[in-house]
């Protein structure tokens, strides 16, 4: 109810073709965002509780660590960091989400990084919980972080060679379908031996009790 | 029906008979036996080296066996929680014998694997399973390992603990609820009781391989 | 002439016994690093240098310096996790944690699989608190297809919620008691446990894995059983929480071995990204329910309690705090509980808008958070799931040095990470 008796700032004086429809909430963490981050203008998205920046690869130690350190926007917590693949001909993603105090809203930071060449400066710089997350965005996507002093397999064995959360790693299909169907006995009906079917009542149940209901 | 055999010098089909007859006259209708609830199965028994004709003794001794079968502590994922359930207050399979969960593989005579077996975690097992000495029983707990359970399209599940390791009981649910896993233990009694084990008939296949690009052994 | 009798090297004749089966095969023999990495194979490692930095500085060994192995089996209940533990004697010098035991790929599962289907992988991964695993994808999905739930099957979330995070809090009491060796709160705790589950099976038809969760509210209504089941818990579950707290809280051995012990610091702790009870017991007020409200916590009235020590000992007592909280937590919730329907009506086919939703709940074990991108398709495009104790556990290989092996356990069990959701 405040915004109807509150003068809002035009399109023009905000430098921007379309009106801003940030609600009252993630409205002020935005215009701070423009305040200081003007290159961020072209890309800056918000809905009810989040507001979402992109940025290439290369920037994101810079951004990141004005986001913590900025008194006013005070990000100090790395609430995740995660890894998108959008396709074989596109780019991956790295999505940090921030969490501040001073703002009742969560900032997501997507970083482009380069498909054929995934390299990406680390942030365990910044926040050292970040180097088991760059672990694992290492080990299922195979995203490389420039200067992580322990880039290594997490989950997989460290002689597994694929990624398997990237869009080319393909799970097979119902396994029944597959070749490997029947390879275990219990799968093949005519390796059943049913002259053990009797007992497979519980103890001590005698043989016809239980029969009908 | 086809029992597989390990072969003996001099066995084959004459051989195999043999062996059922002895049986079958050894056992014959014991009232012993039967109020045990251990009459001797014709097939069951052991072979090879390990074949003793049935005496008081061993039956004495199956009994001893089954009701104290010591299991490994070998929790993997959520049916671990499940058999820990089993195995305090409300559901105590203490009563059976079974309180002791020996962390040591040496000591233990029952693995229950209780959670998803992942291809990681394959090795490992299959060690623990070795160095257990025998006799020694398996029990599958749970769809994971009976099957691949709920992750049958993953790429690093094993699609049942028995493409690695044999497994007399297989505990359905996911996870089963402590009711069924002291049920599969009632079978599990059984098979002692009537020397129905896998694994001295077990016979390796080797890695099941084959090619589909998705099998994960 | 002397005859010299020579004992066989286990690992030799495993190496022997290895060529001859590849030589049988027609593989070449493989080769083997040698040199001073030649002894690792029996902790497990291949015998090769170490790939990375923290590699080198963890498996490089000094004067008098061991690798000890603690396996992916162990009497510690908390799942298949292997640490690799630098020890000189019986002084921790450093840890090596290696996860993977139990990577079953459920974010890969996820992409392939319906919204709905999504509630049944999610389940396992922290398989203590699968209501909270469940809670945050069906917020991020809300966001995504536009649903709102109706305000009744809010209160029935947070109330299995809360009920969730009452008995995982009290089998973190029986966990940590049972990894420094007092077997007798374990049983209360799985007392406790089994009224807890027995509940929530009466209104989920399931124990652990419970499946409740739906996009748009919840599965099934309220009955009688689960109302008469909630009432007698009750009545009686602070005298249970009671028992275990008078064998451990005050007790001397269980104050000697955790007082002190596995100190964080608050700046520590933000560093490395621990959240939930392990960090307001370094005094850092965030919990995520006054963070950044969600369901009906605006709703409720609780405050963020905090320790001071940041020790395993103030982690066990920020728990037991907890713990009571939520029992308060669950008498509002019922008092307040409105009639409504439980799940909104929605077309029978619906899909969701194009778009990325973040939604974040707070589990017993932290900030858990679920990062769903949907391509306006029947299955999410990418499913990303944040789980807390797989952060936590940076911190272990930061607070044990100078420590004792058996310390590993206490502090260990003090941020209560549950292996399922470590390694998803």
């Amino acid at each position: 109810m405040a915004d109807v008796r509150r003068p809002r700032p035009t399109a023009e004086q905000l430098g921007r073709r379309r009106t801003l429809s940030a609600p009252a909430k993630a409205g002020a963490l935005v215009r701070l965002l423009l305040d200081r981050f003007p290159g961020l203008a072209s890309t800056i998205w918000t809905d009810d509780d989040t507001v979402e920046v992109q940025i290439d690869g290369a920037g994101n130690v810079a951004l990141l660590g004005d986001l913590r350190d900025d008194p006013e926007l005070h990000f100090w917590f790395l609430a995740d960091a995660a890894a998108v693949d959008y396709g074989v001909g596109e780019r991956f993603e790295v999505v940090y989400h921030l969490y501040s105090d001073l703002h009742p809203a969560w900032l997501r930071v997507r970083a482009r990084v380069d498909r054929a060449d995934p390299h990406i400066p680390t942030i365990t710089g910044l926040w050292e919980g970040a180097n088991f997350h760059e672990r694992e965005m290492y080990d299922m996507m195979g995203i490389l972080f420039d200067g992580n002093r322990d880039l290594r397999r997490i989950f997989m064995s460290p002689d597994y060679r694929s990624f398997p959360q990237r869009r080319d790693f393909l799970l097979p299909d119902d396994a029944a379908d597959s070749q490997a169907a029947g390879v275990n006995p219990l799968e093949r009906p005519e390796t059943w031996d049913l002259t053990r079917l009797e007992e497979s009542r519980a103890p001590g149940v005698m043989a016809g009790a239980g029969d009908e209901p | 029906m086809a029992l597989e055999v390990p072969e003996r010098a001099g066995a084959g089909a004459a051989g195999a008979e043999a062996d059922r007859i002895v049986i079958a006259d050894q056992s014959g209708s014991d009232e012993l036996l039967r109020e045990f609830g251990m009459e001797e199965h014709p097939r069951g028994g052991f072979h090879g080296l390990l074949e003793v004709i049935p005496t008081r003794a061993d039956i004495i001794l199956d009994l001893i066996r089954s009701n104290s079968l010591w299991p490994l502590l070998s929790g993997l994922s959520c049916c671990a929680i499940e058999m820990m359930s089993t195995a305090t207050s409300k559901n105590d399979i203490d009563r059976f014998g079974m309180f002791p969960f020996r962390a040591s593989p040496r000591q233990a005579d029952v693995l229950i694997v209780a959670g998803t077996l992942t291809t990681k975690m394959a090795g490992p097992l299959v060690r623990l399973w070795e160095q257990m000495p025998e006799p020694k029983w398996c029990v599958a707990m749970g769809t994971c390992t009976t099957s691949g359970g709920r992750f049958k399209r993953s790429y690093s599940v094993v699609q049942g603990v028995d493409r690695v390791m044999p497994v007399d009981v297989y505990v359905p649910g996911c996870p089963p609820r402590p009711e069924g896993l002291i049920y599969g233990m009632m079978k599990l009694h059984e098979l002692v009781k009537q020397r129905r084990g896998e694994w001295p008939t077990y016979v390796d296949r080797g890695p099941q391989r084959s090619n589909w690009e998705g099998d994960v052994r | 002439m002397t005859s010299e009798l020579r004992i066989p090297d286990p690992l030799e004749l495993e190496a022997a016994e290895e060529g001859r089966l590849r030589a049988v095969a027609g593989l070449p023999p493989l080769k083997r690093g040698g040199g001073e990495y030649a002894g690792f194979e029996s902790v497990g490692l291949p015998d090769r240098p170490p790939q990375t930095e923290r590699e080198r500085e963890v498996y490089t060994l000094d004067e008098g310096e061991m690798l000890v192995n603690m396996g992916p089996q162990h009497p510690s209940t908390h799942g298949v996790m292997r640490l690799v533990i630098k020890v000189r004697g019986e002084v921790v010098i450093d840890i090596d944690p290696v996860l993977g035991y139990l990577h079953r790929g459920i974010e890969k599962l996820c992409e392939n699989a319906t919204y709905t289907t999504v509630m049944t992988y999610v389940d396992p991964m922290d398989y203590l608190s699968a209501m909270h695993n469940e809670h945050a994808p069906a917020i991020a999905f809300e966001k995504l297809f536009g649903i709102k739930a109706p305000p009744r099957a809010e209160y029935i979330r947070a109330l299995v919620v809360e009920l969730n995070r009452v008995f995982s809090h009290g089998l973190m009491m029986g966990f940590l008691a049972l990894d420094m060796g007092g077997l007798t709160p374990i049983l209360y705790s799985f007392i406790n446990r089994d009224d807890v589950v027995d509940m929530l099976s009466a209104i989920s038809g399931q124990r652990m894995l419970f499946n409740f969760f739906r996009v748009g509210g919840v599965n099934f209504d309220t009955n009688d059983e689960f109302m008469s089941r909630l009432g007698t818990w009750r009545a009686g579950v602070l005298k249970t929480i009671e028992m275990s707290e008078r064998i451990l809280t005050d007790n001397e051995i269980f104050r000697g071995r955790t007082v002190g012990m596995g100190v964080l610091s608050g700046a520590q702790a933000i560093a490395l990204g621990v959240t939930g009870p392990s960090l307001r017991a370094s005094g850092v007020p965030f919990d995520v329910r006054k963070a950044h409200p969600y369901s009906i916590y605006p709703e409720l009235e609780f405050d963020v309690i905090t320790q001071a020590g940041g020790d395993v000992y103030s982690r066990y007592l920020q728990r037991v705090a907890e713990l009571k909280q939520s029992i308060h937590l669950i008498d509002q919730i019922v008092d307040k509980m409105p009639h409504g329907p439980v799940q909104a009506q929605v077309p029978g086919i619906i899909r969701p808008r194009p778009g990325r939703a973040y939604a974040a709940v707070e589990s017993p074990r932290g900030l858990y958070s679920v990062y769903a991108i949907s391509d306006g398709g029947p299955n999410p495009y990418r499913f990303r799931m944040r789980d807390p104790s797989f952060v936590s556990l940076q911190a272990l290989p930061k607070l044990m040095p100078g420590r004792l092996i058996a310390d590993t356990m206490a502090v260990m069990a003090s941020f209560d990470p549950v292996m399922g959701g470590v390694d998803k």
